[in-house]
């Protein structure tokens, strides 16, 4: 099937499912989930159309096999998140509408991914970012919707003012034509590269633009953070790779000074990408709230996915598009699995929570899945991932984005810890004696997501095979991949072969398990207590503040937050000031002003 | 009150099975204790670990927990409210697990015979595999009485955990009888 | 990748264990003498672990086991991954990425294990476990990508190798002093001893993740702290001593290594956690750094 069709067929199930849902709000729901499989199945089955261009209202398309990959990924968040709509449809106060900016941003991501000339690309942006504003204040709070629109558009309008700044230089809007002049004028490309990357930088929420993510993440719907943090922020990573992939990054700074063989500008957004790394793990250390949590861990891993995309190398770029792969699904299968629990207890504190794994042990399972994948630990795909871009930095001896890349990922077996110890284990609350588990068709998407993490740990050629040949349509050495042995300079990693032996070492460990004594079983309360007797399981439950003397190392830390605040403050002192010296109605200050004309009249002896 | 001698020789140690003699083996040769230190028996337990004595010699060692532990080691007095936490504390160790009254306290009260708080004979409530009598026993005695619980362990006879289990009704009634009924009042319940 | 390849790991898995389990016996006959004490039977620890495995067990739901499962399996798994002087069970697996990161499948299925039983005392320890973790292993780890960078090489065979015939001047600990004395510091923290083992402490927190384990859980543990052990040792053998031409040199040198750590070990008091934190990232990390530059930018001592 043409993308044509598709790109069609996706707006209008949009208007579909909001008609649906005006009539039966579940039928609706439901829908989301059925238009965005079938999306998913013709993009996927579509791939032959790499290359093809088509035009659709005087906008034009090109499918490059980056923007396919990108694509996929985005449907595939979408039509796994979907499948949790129909239970929120009660919570969300305009659930047709919902339904309806939930499908129609996904038509626009796929739009902007295929997008062959600049104003596509814009218009598409401009979609995505204003449907989810419109979604997000469904969820808790509206200030997150202005703080994340209002990050936004510092991004859009950046970016529309470099497209513009292009256009009246080289004539053209045609992404792969507009750059082109560039390649000769190294402060030019300069200025448009920080201009055109920073809508990039602010969707993947790149220190100082990180703001909004914790913001939006926490108090969007519960089934739109999934989208959020998996999918939307992915759209940033895209425009990261147009500014130094299509925008000839490299050959415009081949002038300028070097450190450690990259340009000074791509390096200061590689430092830029691995201060994220740094304030999203600490921040997500200090966090009590799941979902703030696993936003800042967003925060962090953007930071990975920016730094790899900048080197556009052969190692680091494949290790980054397949971490883009594998944080989108590990990251919404953990908010989905915080969305279950959510949904039973109405709750994403971990410190109200505790003992959920003797209730939901499903979503225990795919949590910890998804968190071995995040923390990047073999066998899940993650490990493969961050081990890529961990061997392109060493092979570089950039080792102070090293330092933030395994700060980042030692810090991730903190963060992803602590909601493993405070909300799964440890003691269950009296309150949630009685709460049921998951239910089935919850339970399908996250089973999903969670063996797509293994498998792609175990085979992870099925996604480097597709991510080489998306280097090769770029014009970079692809990764080399023979089998299951990846190989680079440094080093080789066959993954098969880990994981065999992983298994190995597991069986051997589970049969000494087994030929020793049986255990008996005995309850979460009988435990060693220096002899104390505890009946309150709530007060003996570790979860608040679990880092406790970590955090106090850097509780007095400097935030963008407070200086924004305190740049608002002043902003608004100096309104009310402004306002009460022009437009008050006191005689005082009418007094005041006459006087002051007054005396510049007489001062200087103008003549009315 | 009917008495229960929890010394009485069988002749058990015919029955051992040949895995049971080999654990009897490792189990003698390390001894891990979760000292009890309520009395003022304690004091003696330093020199006893310490470079003069050296209890780690024969594979003993305290353990801070008493999943860990094979000996609960009691040393000294007992007050009715510290009793419940020893029972507590004895059910929560693993099996095989032995108990060692320490001080005379433990076997008659010691010099506390005539206070109404304090529990005059151990055995009553749990099964004491071995007293080491002294007010307070020396570090000589106490090592003394260690080697002694060895060569039990090691023969078998060390079998108090069983009796326990086998005579529960009995000790629980005695342990109910003597802590009486128990008010719930700490900081979470006012 | 076939039969015999497991079964060579199984051998290696077996000599691990003897030869390690031996190492810590002996070396608790050293830490007493250094005490003034006789100390135990050099084989105290093989009794330890067997009376351990021998005794009954609570459990506390099938987390407290499945974790306990995961952890010895993934250390093994990862034991199978190090080169013991020429030998290898598995070719191509020695990747020092691999092997540092398929530790912390062993220690997350610990840390999950001892978070299950529901004791806030194993959380705590867990905490406290996780940010030491993270004070000792970022230095280690910068430190280690200036050598990838110097020596185009991340196995731990590759590393070893290039250190042999050079006799003992050869050894990257003498060229790089201060990586040398860096990655010691690390290693004291790796394996968890004073004055970096406040997350067990006995006697404050009831022995920290282990509070809740008795019987056959805890015997397996001892013996994941063996493997991780040697785990932790062998890799800086590998990185910074040389590894070892034949395997008798390599276990000289692995026992004279842990000895000594040992030995430091038995002077020190203990650092709180937030001390270790920040001593890490005031020495070590800055000592890391001074070395890698050192490395990048001047090649002093890399040829």
């Amino acid at each position: 099937m043409d993308f044509n069709a598709l790109i069609l067929f996706m707006v209008f199930s949009a208007v579909l499912s909001y008609l649906v849902s005006k009539s039966n709000i579940k039928l609706g729901a439901y829908s989301t989930i059925l238009f965005s499989l079938i999306s998913l199945i013709i993009l996927f089955l579509g791939r032959n159309n790499i290359g093809n261009e088509f035009s659709l209202l005087y906008m034009n398309f090109r499918v490059t096999a980056i923007g396919w990959y990108f694509s996929l990924i985005m449907i595939l968040i979408y039509s796994m998140t979907a499948f949790f709509n129909p239970y929120w449809m009660e919570k969300i106060l305009y659930p047709s509408s919902y339904n309806f900016l939930y499908l129609f941003s996904l038509a626009a991501t796929v739009g902007l991914f295929f997008a062959a000339d600049l104003i596509t690309l814009f218009i598409f942006w401009e979609v995505v970012v204003w449907s989810s504003t419109f979604i997000v204040p469904l969820g808790k709070s509206r200030k997150a919707a202005v703080v994340y629109f209002t990050i936004s558009s510092i991004g859009s309008m950046a970016t529309l003012f470099a497209i513009m700044f292009v256009y009246s230089k080289s004539g053209t809007f045609d992404i792969n034509e507009a750059f082109k002049f560039l390649a000769s004028e190294p402060l030019t490309a300069t200025f448009v590269f920080f201009t055109f990357i920073t809508a990039g930088l602010t969707k993947i929420g790149i220190f100082p633009f990180h703001i909004w993510l914790p913001l939006a993440h926490g108090n969007a719907p519960h089934t739109f953070s999934p989208v959020l943090s998996g999918g939307l922020v992915k759209m940033g990573a895209f425009i990261a790779y147009l500014s130094v992939g299509i925008l000839p990054a490299y050959k415009a700074f081949s002038t300028s000074m070097t450190i450690m063989g990259i340009p000074f500008q791509i390096y200061l957004l590689m430092v830029l990408g691995a201060i994220s790394i740094v304030v999203g793990t600490l921040m997500a250390i200090k966090q009590d709230d799941v979902k703030k949590l696993i936003a800042y861990s967003s925060v962090a891993n953007g930071g990975y996915i920016l730094i790899g995309i900048l080197m556009m190398d052969q190692v680091t770029f494949a290790g980054s598009l397949m971490h883009i792969f594998n944080h989108a699904i590990a990251s919404a299968a953990a908010f989905l699995t915080i969305a279950a629990i959510a949904h039973r207890t109405k709750t994403t504190k971990i410190s109200e929570l505790g003992g959920m794994i003797h209730k939901m042990p499903v979503s225990y399972v795919v949590y910890l899945i998804s968190i071995i994948s995040l923390a990047g630990i073999p066998p899940m795909g993650g490990f493969v991932s961050k081990w890529l871009i961990v061997q392109g930095l060493a092979s570089k001896g950039l080792i102070f984005i090293a330092f933030a890349a395994f700060f980042g990922s030692i810090g991730s077996f903190l963060y992803v810890f602590r909601p493993l110890a405070g909300l799964f284990l440890g003691q269950l609350a009296p309150k949630y004696e009685n709460i049921k588990p998951s239910t089935l068709v919850m339970k399908i998407p996250m089973v999903i997501l969670a063996s797509m993490s293994v498998f792609f740990g175990i085979f992870p050629k099925y996604l480097l095979e597709t991510i080489g040949e998306i280097q090769t349509s770029i014009g970079i050495d692809p990764i080399m991949i023979n089998g299951d042995t990846i190989t680079t300079i440094n080093g080789v990693l066959n993954t098969n072969k880990v994981a065999a032996i992983f298994g190995f070492g597991f069986v051997i460990s589970l049969m000494i398990f087994l030929v020793l004594p049986k255990s008996r079983k005995v309850g979460l309360m009988d435990t060693y207590t220096s002899a104390e007797f505890i009946y309150t399981p709530e007060l003996y439950h570790y979860a608040n503040s679990f880092y406790a003397p970590f955090e106090r190392l850097y509780k007095n830390h400097p935030s963008v937050e407070k200086f924004l605040g305190k740049f608002a403050v002043k902003t608004e002192e100096l309104g009310i000031l402004v306002n009460s010296l022009f437009f008050s109605h006191k005689p005082s200050v009418t007094v005041l002003w006459v006087m002051a004309i007054a005396t510049l009249i007489f001062l200087g002896g103008v003549d009315i | 009150m009917k008495i229960i001698s929890n010394n009485s020789k069988t002749d058990k140690e015919d029955m051992r099975k040949i895995w049971e003699k080999i654990g009897d083996y490792f189990r003698a040769n390390s001894i891990w204790m979760k000292w009890y230190c309520t009395g003022c028996g304690a004091i003696e337990l330093p020199p006893t670990m310490t470079s003069r004595f050296d209890m780690e010699r024969l594979g003993m060692g305290p353990m801070a927990t008493p999943r860990q532990a094979d000996v609960l080691l009691i040393t000294g007095y007992l007050s009715s409210k510290t009793l419940r936490r020893i029972i507590y504390s004895y059910e929560q160790m693993q099996d095989p697990k032995y108990v060692v009254g320490f001080g005379s306290c433990t076997i008659n009260g010691g010099i506390y015979y005539d206070s109404y708080a304090t529990m005059k004979q151990l055995d009553n409530y749990l099964p004491v595999d071995l007293y080491i009598a002294g007010c307070m026993p020396r570090p000589e005695a106490v090592m003394n009485g260690f080697d002694t619980l060895i060569s039990m362990i090691k023969k078998g006879e060390a079998n108090g955990w069983k009796h326990y289990k086998e005579n529960y009704d009995w000790y629980s009634r005695n342990q109910l009888h003597s802590l009486g009924e128990v008010y719930v009042k700490d900081e979470f319940h006012e | 990748m076939n039969i015999m390849n497991f079964i060579y790991a199984f051998l290696l898995l077996v000599f691990v264990f003897l030869f390690q389990t031996s190492i810590t016996g002996i070396n608790r006959k050293v830490m007493a003498r250094l005490q003034r004490r006789r100390g135990p039977k050099w084989y105290q620890q093989f009794i330890d672990i067997f009376k351990a495995m021998s005794k009954s067990s609570t459990t506390h739901g099938w987390i407290f086991d499945f974790g306990v499962i995961m952890a010895l399996g993934g250390i093994m798994a990862t034991t199978i991954l190090i080169p013991i002087g020429p030998f290898k069970a598995f070719a191509d697996v020695d990747n020092i990425f691999i092997v540092s990161y398929l530790l912390a499948v062993g220690m997350l299925g610990m840390a999950m294990s001892a978070s299950g039983s529901g004791n806030p005392w194993a959380s705590i320890g867990v905490s406290r476990a996780l940010t030491n973790m993270l004070a000792y292993d970022v230095p280690f780890m910068v430190l280690i990508v200036s050598f990838i960078y110097a020596f185009k090489t991340s196995s731990l065979s590759g590393f070893a190798a290039l250190q042999q015939g050079a006799g003992i001047l050869g050894w990257n600990f003498f060229r790089f002093p201060l990586g040398g004395i860096v990655a010691l510091i690390c290693l004291q923290g790796m394996l968890g001893k004073k004055p970096f083992d406040s997350f067990i402490a006995p006697a404050e927190i009831a022995s920290g993740p282990m509070v809740e384990y008795g019987g056959r859980h805890l015997g397996m543990l001892f013996l994941l702290h063996e493997f991780s052990t040697f785990i932790e040792v062998s890799i800086i053998v590998h990185i910074f001593f040389g590894g070892g031409a034949t395997p008798l040199e390599f276990m000289v040198k692995y026992a004279l290594l842990y000895t000594f750590m040992n030995i430091i070990s038995g002077v020190f008091p203990r650092f709180k956690i937030d001390q270790a934190v920040k001593f890490y990232y005031k020495v070590p990390l800055a000592l890391a750094f001074i070395q890698g530059l050192i490395i990048i930018f001047t090649g002093l001592g890399v040829s």
